[in-house]
């Protein structure tokens, strides 16, 4: 297993390297000149220029890509060209508040998902099934920014519970981080409903039954681990969305994330802090798949992986 | 039987510990609602918290063109000269200042017994450094504009200074309100540091930034101007409508900028609540490409004028909030003259359509960005040239790509804009900004944006010559010429001015909007 890991996370490298290539090119492609943004409308060509050769742009594209990818090898992600704030610095300051949210959202995403499809399945036509399945079906079809909405007018504005926004103190993370999971949490409810359903079925089920075991062992321990795999799939999917996804969330709740980060510096034609977001949700989203793959072995021990 | 009651418990337990979680949440929630009421209205809480709609780039007063950094800045740092609540030039570390006739030296006498935030004495010396940085650091080019016109900064003693230009330029005495002086300590020694922690002589100095969640500063208790203030602020950028009202109504913010629009009703209900209109110097417009056929003729465009009407444009668009443009450049300008509005008159604007032969109108394009304000608003315009026949074709671009669109044409030969709904704010004290980059034929894309390409050698002339005099009459006799003879051409479909709108607790003291849109919070205090 220590093998297999180890090979997954040197396969990174040259993914990686191709995906730095891409980032790289892509985003030099946006049409949008970051030296007329960074000038200004009144700015006269000669200003433009000015800041073109100082912000490197004049260069040919591969001369740039060049520089851009020995500052990288260093460990340099660049100086924003918006705010002239070394890249690493404007991300220390965001990283951890959104991966905070991203983590409580996933949190609440599968314990509640879980919850609700174990007791749909297990209730299945009945009432907490019907009612289940219509808070799942609600979940998907809210829009984030709706629900964020709603959240702040009840809970902050009409109850005064929680605040508005920012990221302050832990309370601060509770509207945000359940507007973020609730799209998740509703479709682990629905694949978790209908894989435990299907497992409920299998005939090994039916053999645990049949020898007596108890339904509180048959479930969880029986059916709902093997119902999972499914589950693992998708929220392991959905977690790398959620990295770089939670941007009309933190819009919303004025959270200090890096989605909203990445929105800026998009419509200001800011290459580098673009540029280094991208690649690292790209290596978010490698290492979320390297975790779910370890996790399928963990949860059916009949998956193992050669190296 | 069995085995549903085994769920049907945890099934009871979920929900009881769902009601739980509400029931002890409700506890905390409880003191926090009294905690947020109390802020607004005991008047003991000296922290005054202000909700804006975007981030702050940078704290470096030498490197910014944002309102929004700007705003902060002001809390921190002051200029020789500052500006007042009608966006005016006022002295403010300057007591006095003079320029000469040929509008080439400027002579200031420095107020006394002024401090920085780090101890240091502010003296003639202080300003030169700060002057020296602005003109000398290659990285901050941008926002040398008038500076890289000084040939010399003369220090007579330690409270004179006179700066020296090599040619006029209008804008100047502006340019000394945004050159705010920083301790000299801090360019001497560690230039890197001032975009996140600047040190200036204002009434509140930096504490802390976390980028993108908040901005706090503190009162400076050795401030040259005595009064009372609150002891902290803490500016945060909310740039969702809906959260920033939620935050003015639950008191987490005492002031939020802008108010939006469509939740003005629900706000002017809320007696905590004061609603703040201010007549801005950001004029909208569409202008109109006048070298490109049919354009080229003056009596289309006055037409397109006559066609638009300017009342409804303010209430679709503007939600009613607004003025019309009356001039070239709106009221709050220094040197504003009122012009003779093109009333809406379809008749009229038939009639010249026919006299320049399209009586039967043309197709029309119009530019524009995705902002859903824009948008409507090319709507409005397309709606009301559709009256006189004129079939506009609306095209929705992103800013960046726009702006390719725009700037990319080296020629007005090569420019495609036929029209473009846009909007532009200067200064209110520099009319040379609200003139010279939009109708100066100098200033032609991708030089300027004078994106009319409009060319007319008197104004030309004016334009040059307004800025070399220092005497104020002879400048509004020249803007007067300027304003009526552009106004009269019609370069632009000349729409309406924005009123800037702004929200408070009703507790909030001595903060003001300027026309720009920049918060002063030099004697902010909570009753």
């Amino acid at each position: 297993m220590l093998q297999y890991i180890l090979k997954r996370i040197l396969e990174m490298i040259p993914i990686l390297f191709i995906v730095s290539i891409l980032i790289f090119f892509f985003t030099h492609l946006i049409p949008g000149d970051p030296a007329r943004l960074v000038a200004g409308k009144d700015a006269t060509l000669e200003e433009v220029n000015i800041i073109r050769a100082e912000l490197g742009l004049d260069k040919p594209i591969w001369d740039q890509y060049i520089t851009y990818m020995s500052n990288l090898f260093q460990g340099d992600l660049g100086t924003s060209l918006k705010t002239g704030l070394p890249v690493s610095e404007m991300f220390a300051d965001r990283f951890m508040p959104s991966i905070y949210l991203t983590f409580m959202s996933m949190g609440w995403a599968l314990v509640l998902g879980l919850l609700i499809g174990t007791l749909s399945a297990v209730f299945k036509n009945k009432w907490p099934d019907y009612l289940g399945m219509v808070t799942a079906v609600s979940g998907i079809s809210m829009p984030g920014f709706w629900l964020g909405l709603i959240l702040i007018q009840i809970f902050s504005v009409k109850l005064g519970w929680f605040p508005t926004g920012g990221a302050e103190s832990w309370k601060s993370y509770i509207l945000p981080s359940l507007t973020l999971g609730a799209g998740i949490m509703s479709m682990l409810a629905r694949f978790t409903r209908s894989s435990l359903l299907e497992t409920l079925r299998a005939d090994f089920i039916r053999t645990g039954r049949a020898k007596g075991l108890k339904e509180s062992v048959v479930i969880p321990k029986h059916a709902l681990r093997n119902s999972l795999i499914p589950v693992v799939t998708i929220a392991g999917l959905q977690f790398g969305f959620l990295l770089g996804g939670s941007v009309v969330v933190e819009t919303v709740f004025s959270f200090p994330g890096m989605g909203r980060l990445l929105i800026d510096s998009i419509a200001f034609r800011d290459y580098p802090v673009i540029q280094a977001e991208l690649l690292l949700f790209s290596i978010e989203f490698i290492l979320v798949n390297l975790i779910v793959d370890i996790m399928y072995s963990m949860l059916n021990p009949k998956i193992r992986y050669v190296s | 039987m069995r085995r549903v009651n085994v769920w049907k418990m945890l099934f009871v337990a979920l929900v009881s510990a769902i009601l739980l979680a509400g029931c002890s949440s409700e506890e905390s929630g409880g003191t926090s609602e009294k905690e947020n009421s109390g802020k607004s209205a005991s008047g003991k809480d000296q922290e005054l918290v202000i909700a804006v709609n975007e981030n702050f780039i940078s704290m470096d007063p030498h490197n910014t063109g944002d309102t929004n950094s700007n705003s902060v800045q002001t809390a921190m740092l002051e200029g020789l000269l500052g500006s007042d609540e009608e966006g005016q030039i006022i002295p403010q570390l300057a007591e006095e200042y003079s320029v000469s006739d040929d509008a080439l030296e400027y002579s200031f006498k420095l107020r006394q017994g002024v401090t920085f935030h780090d101890g240091e004495s502010f003296n003639a010396e202080a300003v030169k450094t700060s002057f020296e940085r602005i003109m000398n650091d290659e990285s901050l080019r941008l926002n040398s504009r008038g500076f890289n016109l000084i040939t010399s900064i003369d220090v007579i003693d330690d409270y004179q200074v006179k700066v020296t230009l090599k040619e006029p330029y209008a804008g100047m005495l502006t340019r000394f309100v945004s050159a705010k002086i920083l301790s000299p300590k801090l360019i001497n020694d560690s230039s890197g540091d001032i975009g996140k922690t600047p040190v200036g002589t204002g009434p509140f100095k930096f504490v802390e930034w976390v980028q993108g969640d908040h901005l706090t500063v503190e009162r400076f208790d050795d401030y040259w101007n005595k009064a009372d203030r609150v002891k902290k602020i803490t500016y945060k950028p909310v740039p969702e409508n809906g959260s920033r009202v939620a935050m003015l109504k639950t008191g987490e913010a005492h002031v939020i900028y802008p108010a939006p629009v469509q939740n003005l009703k629900e706000l002017e209900s809320n007696s905590d609540v004061e609603i703040h209109k201010i007549p801005s110097t950001i004029a909208r417009y569409v202008s109109i490409n006048t070298m490109k056929e049919p354009y080229d003729d003056v009596r289309i465009r006055q037409a397109i004028n006559y066609a638009v009407n300017k009342e409804a444009f303010i209430s679709v668009v503007n939600s009613g909030y607004g003025l019309p443009l009356d001039s070239i450049i709106p009221s709050k300008t220094q040197f504003y003259s009122k012009q003779e509005t093109y009333d809406h008159n379809i008749e009229k604007a038939k009639e010249l359509m026919k006299e320049a032969g399209f009586e039967d109108g043309f197709n029309a394009e119009i530019w524009g960005n995705t902002n859903s304000d824009t948008l409507k608003g090319m709507q409005f315009i397309q709606q009301q040239l559709k009256e006189i026949g004129i079939t506009v074709e609306i095209k929705s671009m992103e800013e960046g790509t726009l702006s390719d669109e725009i700037y990319g044409a080296q020629t007005p030969e090569e420019a495609k804009v036929q029209m473009w709904y846009v909007s532009w704010s200067a200064y209110p004290s520099d009319t040379t900004n609200a003139t010279k980059p939009l109708f100066s034929s100098s200033s032609f894309p991708p030089d300027g944006a004078n994106t009319a390409y409009y060319k007319n050698d008197d104004v030309d002339k004016w334009i040059t010559e307004v800025n070399q005099t220092a005497d104020p009459d002879k400048q509004a006799e020249i803007y007067s010429n300027i304003q009526s003879t552009i106004y009269k051409d019609a370069p632009w479909i000349f729409l309406g001015v924005d009123e800037i709108l702004a929200g408070s607790r009703s507790n909030v003291e001595g903060v003001f909007i300027s026309p720009t849109g920049g918060i002063n919070v030099t004697d902010a205090n909570l009753k």
